[in-house]
């Protein structure tokens, strides 16, 4: 069985964001491998643990925790973009984090071995 | 690193200082050259203005990121690809910030993009 990895750079609310849901969805319902999704650019902010999406809009980064718990998927913020979006695991004194747990911080490493394992890498 | 290598393509199609997409993109041709992947960038469209030479980034509040262009050949970085077309269509010289960078024509640039096995674009 191919294997897939995706590379999101959108943010919760843009189309394209839902998109990769649908994509990814798809793929794992078909059990086809998904070695892991990474978030780079504005996409670091379907992360962010206190979104507060507008009721009526597609709820973007539950749909991501939720295929995180339902499949086990890898989903790794691109620590340096995260860091420039103002999320961070370690905020002041208390260790305040902003991240959601369905997340890890990740290096652009992790994207080399990403698209090393997977036979073919998505971007949206 | 011991992984097997696959030829990635970063294509640019993006001013410089109007995103964060040519840095971005920067940033992950290093690090694939840095693992020893092979890697190649190709420019096209507004893209192109990325290779100009004595741009000036500070005056808009931006830090110089395009002199890191000059480390490419140290992550042994030497394809990189820039479209003839866009060039006419904007009225710029061959005048780059770099050396070898190789000018093609649409359809060698096509056909030179698709001999890769993944290709990202910002």
């Amino acid at each position: 069985m191919k294997k897939l990895a995706f590379v999101i750079t959108t943010a919760p609310n843009s189309n394209l964001t839902a998109t990769a849901i649908n994509m990814i969805t798809a793929a794992l319902k078909k059990r086809i491998d998904v070695v892991g999704v990474f978030f780079y650019q504005s996409a670091v902010l379907n992360g962010c643990e206190h979104l507060a999406l507008p009721n009526d809009e597609y709820q973007t980064h539950k749909q991501w925790q939720q295929l995180h718990n339902d499949f086990n998927l890898p989903l790794h913020l691109c620590a340096t973009a995260a860091e420039k979006h103002g999320l961070s695991d370690d905020i002041n004194e208390q260790k305040i984090t902003n991240i959601n747990k369905a997340f890890t911080l990740s290096g652009l490493g992790e994207l080399v071995e990403l698209n090393v394992k997977a036979d073919r890498l998505i971007q949206l | 690193m011991s992984s097997p290598v696959k030829s990635v393509a970063i294509m640019n199609s993006n001013a410089p200082l109007s995103k964060a997409n040519a840095k971005d993109a920067l940033d992950i041709a290093l690090i694939f050259g840095s693992y020893e992947q092979s890697v190649s960038l190709y420019f096209q469209g507004d893209g192109v203005y990325q290779l100009i030479a004595h741009q000036q980034p500070e005056k808009v509040q931006q830090k110089d990121f395009l002199k890191t262009f000059a480390a490419l050949a140290f992550y042994d970085i030497e394809n990189i690809f820039i479209c003839h077309d866009s060039l006419i269509q904007r009225g710029l010289a061959d005048n780059f910030s770099i050396e070898n960078v190789q000018v093609l024509n649409r359809n060698e640039f096509a056909i030179s993009l698709h001999q890769h096995q993944t290709i990202l674009r910002f």
